[in-house]
Protein backbone atom coordinates (compact mmCIF):
# COMPACT_ATOMS: atom_id res chain seq x y z
CA UNK A 1 0.00 0.00 0.00
CA UNK A 2 1.15 3.52 -0.64
CA UNK A 3 2.28 5.20 2.53
CA UNK A 4 0.29 8.35 1.86
CA UNK A 5 3.32 10.50 1.21
CA UNK A 6 3.17 12.84 -1.74
CA UNK A 7 4.31 11.53 -5.06
CA UNK A 8 7.28 13.36 -6.53
CA UNK A 9 5.21 15.09 -9.19
CA UNK A 10 3.60 18.32 -8.15
CA UNK A 11 -0.12 18.85 -8.12
CA UNK A 12 0.41 22.62 -8.02
CA UNK A 13 -2.66 24.43 -6.92
CA UNK A 14 -4.95 21.86 -8.48
CA UNK A 15 -7.03 19.68 -6.25
CA UNK A 16 -8.54 16.40 -7.26
CA UNK A 17 -12.16 16.75 -8.24
CA UNK A 18 -12.09 20.39 -9.33
CA UNK A 19 -12.85 21.20 -12.99
CA UNK A 20 -9.31 22.46 -13.58
CA UNK A 21 -7.88 19.24 -12.15
CA UNK A 22 -10.22 17.11 -14.24
CA UNK A 23 -9.25 19.02 -17.37
CA UNK A 24 -5.57 18.55 -16.61
CA UNK A 25 -6.15 14.85 -15.96
CA UNK A 26 -7.98 14.38 -19.25
CA UNK A 27 -5.26 16.29 -21.06
CA UNK A 28 -2.50 14.12 -19.63
CA UNK A 29 -4.35 10.91 -20.44
CA UNK A 30 -4.90 12.13 -23.96
CA UNK A 31 -1.24 13.13 -24.27
CA UNK A 32 -0.18 9.66 -23.15
CA UNK A 33 -2.50 8.14 -25.75
CA UNK A 34 -0.71 10.25 -28.34
CA UNK A 35 2.71 9.13 -27.06
CA UNK A 36 1.47 5.57 -27.37
CA UNK A 37 0.74 6.22 -31.06
CA UNK A 38 4.08 7.91 -31.56
CA UNK A 39 5.79 4.86 -30.05
CA UNK A 40 3.95 2.66 -32.51
CA UNK A 41 5.47 4.78 -35.26
CA UNK A 42 9.02 4.36 -33.93
CA UNK A 43 8.98 0.63 -33.23
CA UNK A 44 9.29 -2.05 -35.91
CA UNK A 45 5.89 -3.26 -37.08
CA UNK A 46 4.46 -6.60 -35.96
CA UNK A 47 5.25 -8.00 -39.40
CA UNK A 48 8.85 -6.83 -39.22
CA UNK A 49 9.25 -8.30 -35.75
CA UNK A 50 7.76 -11.60 -36.85
CA UNK A 51 10.16 -11.72 -39.82
CA UNK A 52 13.05 -11.24 -37.39
CA UNK A 53 11.74 -13.97 -35.08
CA UNK A 54 11.30 -16.44 -37.93
CA UNK A 55 14.81 -15.69 -39.09
CA UNK A 56 16.57 -16.24 -35.78
CA UNK A 57 14.59 -19.39 -35.15
CA UNK A 58 15.81 -20.72 -38.50
CA UNK A 59 19.36 -19.74 -37.56
CA UNK A 60 18.87 -21.56 -34.25
CA UNK A 61 17.81 -24.76 -36.01
CA UNK A 62 20.83 -24.58 -38.31
CA UNK A 63 23.20 -24.11 -35.36
CA UNK A 64 21.67 -26.86 -33.25
CA UNK A 65 22.22 -29.41 -36.04
CA UNK A 66 25.97 -29.01 -35.72
CA UNK A 67 27.74 -31.77 -33.85
CA UNK A 68 29.63 -29.32 -31.62
CA UNK A 69 26.58 -27.23 -30.91
CA UNK A 70 24.06 -29.94 -30.18
CA UNK A 71 21.03 -28.68 -28.29
CA UNK A 72 22.20 -25.08 -28.70
CA UNK A 73 19.35 -22.79 -27.79
CA UNK A 74 18.70 -19.50 -29.51
CA UNK A 75 16.59 -16.77 -27.97
CA UNK A 76 16.12 -13.02 -28.10
CA UNK A 77 17.79 -10.77 -25.58
CA UNK A 78 17.72 -7.02 -25.02
CA UNK A 79 14.96 -4.88 -26.49
CA UNK A 80 13.76 -7.63 -28.83
CA UNK A 81 13.02 -9.76 -25.77
CA UNK A 82 11.62 -6.92 -23.67
CA UNK A 83 9.28 -5.39 -26.25
CA UNK A 84 11.16 -2.08 -26.21
CA UNK A 85 12.64 -2.06 -29.70
CA UNK A 86 12.81 1.15 -31.67
CA UNK A 87 13.91 1.79 -35.22
CA UNK A 88 17.18 3.69 -35.57
CA UNK A 89 17.10 7.18 -37.09
CA UNK A 90 18.20 7.38 -40.68
CA UNK A 91 18.61 3.72 -41.55
CA UNK A 92 16.18 0.97 -42.36
CA UNK A 93 17.62 -1.93 -40.40
CA UNK A 94 16.82 -2.35 -36.73
CA UNK A 95 18.97 -4.48 -34.43
CA UNK A 96 17.88 -7.80 -33.02
CA UNK A 97 20.14 -9.31 -30.36
CA UNK A 98 20.01 -13.03 -29.81
CA UNK A 99 21.88 -15.38 -27.56
CA UNK A 100 23.03 -18.77 -28.74
CA UNK A 101 23.47 -20.78 -25.56
CA UNK A 102 25.72 -23.76 -26.07
CA UNK A 103 25.28 -26.49 -23.46
CA UNK A 104 27.91 -28.97 -22.31
CA UNK A 105 30.85 -26.63 -21.99
CA UNK A 106 32.45 -24.91 -19.02
CA UNK A 107 34.79 -22.00 -18.41
CA UNK A 108 37.70 -24.09 -19.63
CA UNK A 109 36.45 -23.63 -23.20
CA UNK A 110 38.36 -20.57 -24.45
CA UNK A 111 35.94 -17.77 -25.37
CA UNK A 112 37.57 -17.37 -28.79
CA UNK A 113 36.95 -21.05 -29.43
CA UNK A 114 33.29 -20.76 -28.43
CA UNK A 115 32.83 -17.86 -30.76
CA UNK A 116 34.62 -19.67 -33.59
CA UNK A 117 32.39 -22.75 -33.20
CA UNK A 118 29.32 -20.65 -33.86
CA UNK A 119 31.01 -18.66 -36.63
CA UNK A 120 32.21 -21.77 -38.43
CA UNK A 121 28.77 -23.23 -38.43
CA UNK A 122 27.25 -20.02 -39.82
CA UNK A 123 29.92 -19.91 -42.55
CA UNK A 124 28.98 -23.44 -43.55
CA UNK A 125 25.54 -22.21 -44.63
CA UNK A 126 25.53 -20.78 -48.16
CA UNK A 127 23.08 -17.96 -47.42
CA UNK A 128 24.39 -17.02 -44.00
CA UNK A 129 28.00 -16.97 -45.20
CA UNK A 130 27.08 -14.19 -47.66
CA UNK A 131 25.52 -11.92 -45.06
CA UNK A 132 27.84 -12.72 -42.16
CA UNK A 133 29.95 -10.05 -40.49
CA UNK A 134 32.27 -10.58 -37.54
CA UNK A 135 31.91 -8.28 -34.52
CA UNK A 136 34.18 -8.25 -31.44
CA UNK A 137 31.88 -10.42 -29.32
CA UNK A 138 29.27 -11.72 -31.71
CA UNK A 139 28.37 -12.62 -35.27
CA UNK A 140 26.14 -10.31 -37.24
CA UNK A 141 23.81 -11.47 -40.00
CA UNK A 142 22.82 -8.54 -42.21
CA UNK A 143 19.34 -8.93 -43.59
CA UNK A 144 19.68 -5.92 -45.87
CA UNK A 145 16.80 -3.47 -45.65
CA UNK A 146 15.27 -5.41 -42.77
CA UNK A 147 17.37 -5.97 -39.66
CA UNK A 148 20.71 -6.98 -38.21
CA UNK A 149 20.74 -10.20 -36.27
CA UNK A 150 23.56 -10.18 -33.70
CA UNK A 151 24.26 -13.70 -32.47
CA UNK A 152 26.23 -13.82 -29.21
CA UNK A 153 27.35 -17.28 -28.04
CA UNK A 154 27.08 -18.13 -24.37
CA UNK A 155 27.68 -20.95 -21.91
CA UNK A 156 26.00 -21.57 -18.58
CA UNK A 157 27.49 -19.85 -15.55
CA UNK A 158 27.80 -22.51 -12.84
CA UNK A 159 28.60 -19.81 -10.26
CA UNK A 160 25.31 -18.01 -10.78
CA UNK A 161 22.45 -19.15 -8.60
CA UNK A 162 19.98 -17.39 -10.89
CA UNK A 163 20.76 -19.54 -13.92
CA UNK A 164 22.92 -16.85 -15.49
CA UNK A 165 25.25 -17.24 -18.43
CA UNK A 166 28.76 -16.34 -19.50
CA UNK A 167 29.55 -14.53 -22.75
CA UNK A 168 32.95 -13.72 -24.24
CA UNK A 169 34.33 -10.30 -23.33
CA UNK A 170 35.33 -7.89 -26.07
CA UNK A 171 38.91 -9.11 -26.18
CA UNK A 172 37.84 -12.77 -26.17
CA UNK A 173 40.25 -13.38 -23.29
CA UNK A 174 37.73 -14.22 -20.64
CA UNK A 175 34.03 -14.58 -20.00
CA UNK A 176 31.78 -12.06 -18.40
CA UNK A 177 28.64 -12.78 -16.43
CA UNK A 178 25.26 -11.95 -17.84
CA UNK A 179 21.70 -13.16 -17.42
CA UNK A 180 19.36 -12.27 -20.27
CA UNK A 181 16.66 -14.72 -19.19
CA UNK A 182 16.64 -13.52 -15.59
CA UNK A 183 16.72 -9.90 -16.72
CA UNK A 184 13.78 -10.43 -19.02
CA UNK A 185 11.75 -12.07 -16.24
CA UNK A 186 12.49 -9.23 -13.85
CA UNK A 187 11.59 -6.62 -16.46
CA UNK A 188 8.34 -8.36 -17.32
CA UNK A 189 7.44 -8.70 -13.67
CA UNK A 190 7.95 -4.98 -13.13
CA UNK A 191 6.19 -3.98 -16.34
CA UNK A 192 3.12 -5.86 -15.17
CA UNK A 193 2.94 -4.38 -11.68
CA UNK A 194 -0.53 -3.03 -11.08
CA UNK A 195 -0.79 0.74 -10.96
CA UNK A 196 -2.80 2.12 -8.09
CA UNK A 197 -5.07 4.91 -9.11
CA UNK A 198 -5.94 7.91 -7.05
CA UNK A 199 -9.62 8.67 -7.33
CA UNK A 200 -11.09 11.83 -6.01
CA UNK A 201 -14.33 11.45 -4.15
CA UNK A 202 -16.23 14.25 -2.52
CA UNK A 203 -17.53 13.34 0.92
CA UNK A 204 -18.75 15.79 3.54
CA UNK A 205 -17.88 18.51 1.05
CA UNK A 206 -14.21 17.55 1.24
CA UNK A 207 -12.01 15.74 -1.17
CA UNK A 208 -10.79 12.31 -0.13
CA UNK A 209 -8.36 10.25 -2.07
CA UNK A 210 -9.31 6.69 -2.72
CA UNK A 211 -7.04 4.12 -4.17
CA UNK A 212 -8.07 1.49 -6.69
CA UNK A 213 -6.39 -0.57 -9.39
CA UNK A 214 -5.79 1.41 -12.56
CA UNK A 215 -8.31 0.73 -15.31
CA UNK A 216 -6.99 -0.89 -18.44
CA UNK A 217 -7.38 1.56 -21.32
CA UNK A 218 -6.69 -1.04 -23.95
CA UNK A 219 -3.32 0.51 -24.65
CA UNK A 220 -1.17 -2.05 -26.35
CA UNK A 221 1.83 -1.83 -24.06
CA UNK A 222 2.17 -0.76 -20.48
CA UNK A 223 3.72 2.45 -19.25
CA UNK A 224 7.17 0.99 -18.55
CA UNK A 225 7.79 -0.25 -22.12
CA UNK A 226 6.57 3.04 -23.57
CA UNK A 227 8.77 4.96 -21.14
CA UNK A 228 11.84 3.01 -22.24
CA UNK A 229 10.98 3.53 -25.91
CA UNK A 230 10.45 7.27 -25.43
CA UNK A 231 13.75 7.57 -23.55
CA UNK A 232 15.77 5.62 -26.09
CA UNK A 233 14.21 7.58 -28.88
CA UNK A 234 15.01 10.86 -27.12
CA UNK A 235 18.59 9.70 -26.71
CA UNK A 236 18.89 8.79 -30.41
CA UNK A 237 17.43 12.16 -31.37
CA UNK A 238 19.67 14.11 -28.99
CA UNK A 239 22.90 12.34 -29.96
CA UNK A 240 22.11 12.18 -33.66
CA UNK A 241 24.09 15.35 -34.30
CA UNK A 242 26.40 15.23 -31.30
CA UNK A 243 28.96 12.77 -30.05
CA UNK A 244 27.21 9.44 -30.63
CA UNK A 245 29.91 7.58 -28.66
CA UNK A 246 28.73 9.29 -25.48
CA UNK A 247 25.07 8.32 -25.84
CA UNK A 248 23.84 6.41 -22.77
CA UNK A 249 23.50 2.68 -23.35
CA UNK A 250 20.03 1.21 -23.78
CA UNK A 251 20.72 -1.32 -21.04
CA UNK A 252 21.49 1.49 -18.57
CA UNK A 253 18.36 3.43 -19.55
CA UNK A 254 16.22 0.30 -19.33
CA UNK A 255 17.63 -0.85 -15.99
CA UNK A 256 17.26 2.53 -14.29
CA UNK A 257 13.77 2.99 -15.75
CA UNK A 258 12.49 -0.39 -14.59
CA UNK A 259 13.81 0.15 -11.07
CA UNK A 260 12.39 3.67 -10.83
CA UNK A 261 9.09 2.46 -12.27
CA UNK A 262 8.84 -0.22 -9.61
CA UNK A 263 9.53 2.32 -6.88
CA UNK A 264 6.89 4.74 -8.18
CA UNK A 265 4.22 2.11 -8.70
CA UNK A 266 4.74 0.54 -5.31
CA UNK A 267 4.84 3.77 -3.38
CA UNK A 268 2.44 6.14 -5.06
CA UNK A 269 -0.99 6.09 -6.60
CA UNK A 270 -1.46 7.67 -10.04
CA UNK A 271 -4.47 8.89 -11.93
CA UNK A 272 -2.74 9.15 -15.31
CA UNK A 273 0.07 7.40 -17.14
CA UNK A 274 1.99 10.54 -18.02
CA UNK A 275 2.62 11.53 -14.40
CA UNK A 276 3.85 8.01 -13.77
CA UNK A 277 6.15 8.26 -16.81
CA UNK A 278 7.57 11.60 -15.63
CA UNK A 279 8.10 10.36 -12.08
CA UNK A 280 9.79 7.22 -13.34
CA UNK A 281 12.24 9.27 -15.36
CA UNK A 282 12.73 11.71 -12.50
CA UNK A 283 13.74 8.93 -10.10
CA UNK A 284 16.09 7.04 -12.44
CA UNK A 285 19.33 8.55 -11.08
CA UNK A 286 18.46 7.23 -7.61
CA UNK A 287 19.55 3.81 -8.85
CA UNK A 288 23.02 4.84 -9.95
CA UNK A 289 25.31 3.78 -7.12
CA UNK A 290 28.05 6.30 -6.50
CA UNK A 291 31.00 4.75 -4.73
CA UNK A 292 34.46 6.10 -4.13
CA UNK A 293 37.43 3.95 -5.07
CA UNK A 294 40.98 5.21 -4.61
CA UNK A 295 39.59 8.70 -4.10
CA UNK A 296 37.81 8.66 -7.44
CA UNK A 297 34.07 8.45 -8.04
CA UNK A 298 33.06 4.97 -9.10
CA UNK A 299 29.69 4.34 -10.73
CA UNK A 300 27.70 1.15 -10.59
CA UNK A 301 24.48 0.35 -12.41
CA UNK A 302 24.20 -3.23 -11.29
CA UNK A 303 22.62 -6.11 -13.11
CA UNK A 304 20.37 -7.31 -10.30
CA UNK A 305 19.99 -10.74 -11.85
CA UNK A 306 23.59 -11.88 -11.69
CA UNK A 307 26.79 -11.19 -9.79
CA UNK A 308 29.51 -9.10 -11.31
CA UNK A 309 27.87 -7.23 -14.20
CA UNK A 310 28.11 -3.45 -13.95
CA UNK A 311 26.33 -1.85 -16.90
CA UNK A 312 28.07 1.46 -16.16
CA UNK A 313 31.55 -0.03 -16.12
CA UNK A 314 32.78 2.21 -18.93
CA UNK A 315 31.80 5.35 -17.03
CA UNK A 316 34.67 4.63 -14.69
CA UNK A 317 37.17 4.68 -17.55
CA UNK A 318 35.67 7.69 -19.31
CA UNK A 319 34.15 10.31 -16.99
CA UNK A 320 32.54 12.03 -19.99
CA UNK A 321 30.03 9.19 -20.11
CA UNK A 322 28.64 9.97 -16.65
CA UNK A 323 28.40 13.65 -17.58
CA UNK A 324 26.68 12.81 -20.86
CA UNK A 325 24.17 10.66 -19.01
CA UNK A 326 23.41 13.46 -16.60
CA UNK A 327 22.90 15.96 -19.42
CA UNK A 328 20.76 13.58 -21.41
CA UNK A 329 18.66 12.72 -18.38
CA UNK A 330 18.01 16.36 -17.55
CA UNK A 331 16.88 17.07 -21.08
CA UNK A 332 14.75 13.95 -21.36
CA UNK A 333 12.95 14.81 -18.14
CA UNK A 334 12.40 18.42 -19.25
CA UNK A 335 11.08 17.17 -22.59
CA UNK A 336 8.57 14.86 -20.91
CA UNK A 337 7.47 17.57 -18.52
CA UNK A 338 6.91 19.90 -21.47
CA UNK A 339 4.72 17.22 -23.06
CA UNK A 340 2.73 16.91 -19.83
CA UNK A 341 2.17 20.67 -19.74
CA UNK A 342 1.41 21.27 -23.42
CA UNK A 343 -1.98 22.84 -24.10
CA UNK A 344 -3.14 22.63 -27.70
CA UNK A 345 -2.67 19.78 -30.17
CA UNK A 346 -0.06 21.85 -31.98
CA UNK A 347 1.95 22.39 -28.80
CA UNK A 348 1.60 18.74 -27.88
CA UNK A 349 2.94 17.75 -31.30
CA UNK A 350 5.72 20.32 -31.07
CA UNK A 351 6.79 19.14 -27.62
CA UNK A 352 6.83 15.49 -28.71
CA UNK A 353 8.76 16.44 -31.86
CA UNK A 354 11.31 18.21 -29.70
CA UNK A 355 11.69 15.01 -27.69
CA UNK A 356 11.89 12.33 -30.37
CA UNK A 357 11.98 14.08 -33.75
CA UNK A 358 9.36 15.16 -36.25
CA UNK A 359 8.87 12.11 -38.42
CA UNK A 360 7.08 9.80 -35.94
CA UNK A 361 4.97 12.71 -34.68
CA UNK A 362 3.87 13.58 -38.20
CA UNK A 363 2.96 9.94 -38.74
CA UNK A 364 0.96 9.67 -35.50
CA UNK A 365 -0.86 12.99 -36.07
CA UNK A 366 -1.68 11.85 -39.60
CA UNK A 367 -3.13 8.62 -38.22
CA UNK A 368 -5.38 10.59 -35.86
CA UNK A 369 -6.55 12.85 -38.69
CA UNK A 370 -7.19 9.79 -40.88
CA UNK A 371 -9.28 8.08 -38.22
CA UNK A 372 -11.38 11.25 -37.86
CA UNK A 373 -11.73 11.49 -41.65
CA UNK A 374 -12.98 7.90 -41.81
CA UNK A 375 -15.41 8.48 -38.96
CA UNK A 376 -16.68 11.68 -40.64
CA UNK A 377 -17.25 9.83 -43.88
CA UNK A 378 -19.19 7.04 -42.19
CA UNK A 379 -21.13 9.33 -39.87
CA UNK A 380 -19.62 7.82 -36.74
CA UNK A 381 -17.83 10.93 -35.50
CA UNK A 382 -19.47 12.57 -32.50
CA UNK A 383 -18.93 15.25 -29.89
CA UNK A 384 -19.40 14.32 -26.24
CA UNK A 385 -19.35 16.59 -23.22
CA UNK A 386 -16.01 16.51 -21.42
CA UNK A 387 -14.46 14.49 -24.24
CA UNK A 388 -14.73 16.55 -27.39
CA UNK A 389 -14.54 14.79 -30.73
CA UNK A 390 -14.68 11.02 -30.51
CA UNK A 391 -15.57 8.11 -32.70
CA UNK A 392 -19.20 7.78 -31.70
CA UNK A 393 -19.23 4.13 -30.73
CA UNK A 394 -16.88 5.00 -27.88
CA UNK A 395 -19.01 7.77 -26.44
CA UNK A 396 -22.63 6.84 -25.93
CA UNK A 397 -24.10 10.28 -25.30
CA UNK A 398 -22.41 11.92 -28.25
CA UNK A 399 -23.90 14.43 -30.65
CA UNK A 400 -23.12 13.15 -34.16
CA UNK A 401 -21.16 15.42 -36.47
CA UNK A 402 -23.21 15.78 -39.67
CA UNK A 403 -21.51 16.11 -43.04
CA UNK A 404 -20.21 19.53 -43.87
CA UNK A 405 -17.94 21.31 -46.32
CA UNK A 406 -15.61 23.89 -44.83
CA UNK A 407 -15.84 26.92 -47.03
CA UNK A 408 -14.04 30.19 -47.53
CA UNK A 409 -10.42 30.86 -48.28
CA UNK B 1 -39.59 23.93 -47.33
CA UNK B 2 -39.57 23.25 -43.63
CA UNK B 3 -40.41 25.98 -41.19
CA UNK B 4 -37.45 27.70 -39.54
CA UNK B 5 -36.85 27.11 -35.88
CA UNK B 6 -37.46 30.20 -33.82
CA UNK B 7 -34.61 31.78 -31.91
CA UNK B 8 -36.32 30.66 -28.68
CA UNK B 9 -36.40 27.06 -29.87
CA UNK B 10 -32.73 27.18 -30.84
CA UNK B 11 -31.92 28.62 -27.42
CA UNK B 12 -33.76 25.81 -25.68
CA UNK B 13 -31.89 23.14 -27.65
CA UNK B 14 -28.54 24.84 -27.04
CA UNK B 15 -29.27 25.00 -23.31
CA UNK B 16 -30.16 21.33 -23.18
CA UNK B 17 -27.14 19.94 -25.04
CA UNK B 18 -24.20 19.31 -22.65
CA UNK B 19 -21.61 19.69 -25.43
CA UNK B 20 -22.20 23.45 -25.64
CA UNK B 21 -22.91 24.33 -22.05
CA UNK B 22 -22.89 28.11 -21.85
CA UNK B 23 -25.10 31.11 -21.68
CA UNK B 24 -27.13 33.23 -24.00
CA UNK B 25 -30.46 34.83 -24.69
CA UNK B 26 -32.88 36.02 -27.31
CA UNK B 27 -33.56 39.70 -27.74
CA UNK B 28 -35.97 41.00 -30.33
CA UNK B 29 -35.78 37.76 -32.25
CA UNK B 30 -31.97 37.60 -32.33
CA UNK B 31 -30.09 34.82 -30.58
CA UNK B 32 -26.69 35.02 -28.93
CA UNK B 33 -25.09 31.88 -27.47
CA UNK B 34 -21.67 31.79 -25.84
CA UNK B 35 -19.97 28.56 -24.89
CA UNK B 36 -16.55 26.98 -24.58
CA UNK B 37 -15.33 24.25 -26.88
CA UNK B 38 -12.37 21.94 -26.42
CA UNK B 39 -12.10 19.75 -29.51
CA UNK B 40 -9.93 17.14 -27.75
CA UNK B 41 -8.73 16.88 -24.15
CA UNK B 42 -5.25 17.96 -25.30
CA UNK B 43 -6.60 21.05 -27.04
CA UNK B 44 -7.03 24.60 -25.86
CA UNK B 45 -10.39 25.71 -24.58
CA UNK B 46 -11.94 28.19 -27.02
CA UNK B 47 -14.62 30.76 -26.24
CA UNK B 48 -17.18 30.69 -29.02
CA UNK B 49 -20.08 32.99 -29.81
CA UNK B 50 -22.91 32.12 -32.13
CA UNK B 51 -25.04 34.98 -33.43
CA UNK B 52 -28.25 34.24 -35.25
CA UNK B 53 -30.00 37.41 -36.22
CA UNK B 54 -33.73 37.73 -36.70
CA UNK B 55 -33.27 37.20 -40.42
CA UNK B 56 -31.54 33.90 -39.72
CA UNK B 57 -28.12 35.21 -40.75
CA UNK B 58 -25.58 33.16 -38.83
CA UNK B 59 -22.16 34.10 -37.47
CA UNK B 60 -19.73 31.92 -35.51
CA UNK B 61 -16.94 33.86 -33.85
CA UNK B 62 -13.94 32.67 -31.83
CA UNK B 63 -13.70 35.22 -29.03
CA UNK B 64 -10.59 33.79 -27.44
CA UNK B 65 -7.81 32.86 -27.72
CA UNK B 66 -6.59 35.20 -30.48
CA UNK B 67 -6.42 32.98 -33.56
CA UNK B 68 -4.23 35.26 -35.74
CA UNK B 69 -1.74 35.46 -32.85
CA UNK B 70 -1.65 31.66 -32.67
CA UNK B 71 -1.21 31.50 -36.45
CA UNK B 72 1.79 33.86 -36.17
CA UNK B 73 1.17 35.69 -39.39
CA UNK B 74 -0.02 32.79 -41.49
CA UNK B 75 -3.37 33.19 -43.25
CA UNK B 76 -6.06 31.30 -41.41
CA UNK B 77 -7.83 28.67 -43.50
CA UNK B 78 -11.60 28.56 -43.88
CA UNK B 79 -12.54 31.83 -42.27
CA UNK B 80 -14.27 34.90 -43.64
CA UNK B 81 -11.88 37.77 -44.15
CA UNK B 82 -13.54 39.92 -41.56
CA UNK B 83 -12.93 41.36 -38.15
CA UNK B 84 -13.50 39.57 -35.83
CA UNK B 85 -12.76 36.29 -37.52
CA UNK B 86 -15.78 34.21 -38.42
CA UNK B 87 -15.59 30.52 -39.13
CA UNK B 88 -16.74 29.07 -42.47
CA UNK B 89 -18.30 25.85 -41.34
CA UNK B 90 -20.51 24.80 -44.22
CA UNK B 91 -21.09 25.35 -47.87
CA UNK B 92 -23.97 27.77 -48.28
CA UNK B 93 -25.04 26.31 -51.63
CA UNK B 94 -25.16 22.69 -50.48
CA UNK B 95 -27.91 23.39 -47.98
CA UNK B 96 -25.76 21.87 -45.23
CA UNK B 97 -27.22 24.32 -42.80
CA UNK B 98 -30.70 25.78 -43.08
CA UNK B 99 -32.73 27.69 -40.56
CA UNK B 100 -34.86 24.68 -39.66
CA UNK B 101 -31.79 22.79 -38.43
CA UNK B 102 -30.77 22.76 -34.79
CA UNK B 103 -27.61 24.77 -34.11
CA UNK B 104 -26.52 22.39 -31.34
CA UNK B 105 -26.57 19.49 -33.81
CA UNK B 106 -24.86 21.20 -36.73
CA UNK B 107 -22.98 24.43 -36.12
CA UNK B 108 -21.75 23.35 -32.68
CA UNK B 109 -20.21 20.00 -33.73
CA UNK B 110 -18.76 21.66 -36.86
CA UNK B 111 -17.15 24.27 -34.63
CA UNK B 112 -15.45 21.47 -32.65
CA UNK B 113 -14.32 19.94 -35.92
CA UNK B 114 -13.00 23.26 -37.25
CA UNK B 115 -11.03 23.82 -34.03
CA UNK B 116 -9.52 20.34 -34.24
CA UNK B 117 -8.34 20.94 -37.80
CA UNK B 118 -7.15 24.41 -36.84
CA UNK B 119 -4.78 23.05 -34.18
CA UNK B 120 -3.71 20.28 -36.54
CA UNK B 121 -3.03 22.99 -39.16
CA UNK B 122 -1.00 25.02 -36.65
CA UNK B 123 1.25 22.00 -36.18
CA UNK B 124 1.45 20.66 -39.73
CA UNK B 125 0.73 23.65 -41.96
CA UNK B 126 -1.78 21.44 -43.71
CA UNK B 127 -5.57 21.76 -43.50
CA UNK B 128 -6.76 18.17 -43.32
CA UNK B 129 -10.43 18.95 -42.89
CA UNK B 130 -11.22 19.21 -46.58
CA UNK B 131 -13.60 21.83 -47.92
CA UNK B 132 -13.84 24.25 -50.79
CA UNK B 133 -12.00 27.44 -51.48
CA UNK B 134 -13.57 30.13 -53.61
CA UNK B 135 -11.15 32.00 -55.90
CA UNK B 136 -9.20 34.51 -53.79
CA UNK B 137 -10.40 37.52 -55.81
CA UNK B 138 -13.96 36.26 -55.58
CA UNK B 139 -13.74 36.43 -51.80
CA UNK B 140 -15.61 39.65 -51.32
CA UNK B 141 -18.18 38.62 -53.86
CA UNK B 142 -18.65 35.31 -52.04
CA UNK B 143 -19.06 36.96 -48.70
CA UNK B 144 -21.78 39.18 -50.09
CA UNK B 145 -23.36 36.28 -51.88
CA UNK B 146 -23.35 34.27 -48.67
CA UNK B 147 -25.19 36.92 -46.81
CA UNK B 148 -27.88 36.98 -49.43
CA UNK B 149 -28.09 33.20 -49.59
CA UNK B 150 -28.53 32.66 -45.90
CA UNK B 151 -30.63 35.65 -45.08
CA UNK B 152 -33.05 38.22 -46.29
CA UNK B 153 -31.57 41.73 -46.49
CA UNK B 154 -29.68 42.15 -43.30
CA UNK B 155 -30.81 44.41 -40.56
CA UNK B 156 -28.73 45.57 -37.66
CA UNK B 157 -29.43 43.11 -34.86
CA UNK B 158 -27.44 44.71 -32.07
Amino acid sequence: MPDGSHPPHRFGSLFAGTPAYDASLRRKRHAFGFLDQVCQAIEPTETQQKRARDSYEAVGRWLAEDVLLVRALIYAQGSAALGTMIKPIGRNEFDVDVICRVPGYGRDLPPARLKAMVGDRLKAHGQYAKILEEKPRCWRLNYAGEFHLDVTPSILNPACANGGELVPDRKLRDYKATNPVGYRKLFEHRAELAILVRLAKALDGRVHAEVQPYPNHGLRKGVLRRTVQMLKSHRDHMFETGDADLAPLSIIITTLAMRAYELCVQRYPYDNELDLMCDTVRLMPVFIERQVRFGEPYFVVANETTEGENFAEKWNDDPRLAVAFQQWHGRALAALEAIAEAEGLDRLQKSVSDAVGEAPVRKAAGDVADSFARARATGTLGVAAGVGLAVASRAAAATPVPRNTFFGR
Amino acid sequence: MRASLTAEQQLLYLRRNPICEGRGDVRRGALVWQFTAQPTPASRTYAIRIDLDRDKALKVVVESPDLPALAQGRDLPHVYREEPIELCLYHPRHGEWQPWMRLDQTIVPWTFLWLFYFEDWLASGEWRGGGEHPEPDAQEETTRWLRRATARPRRQAF
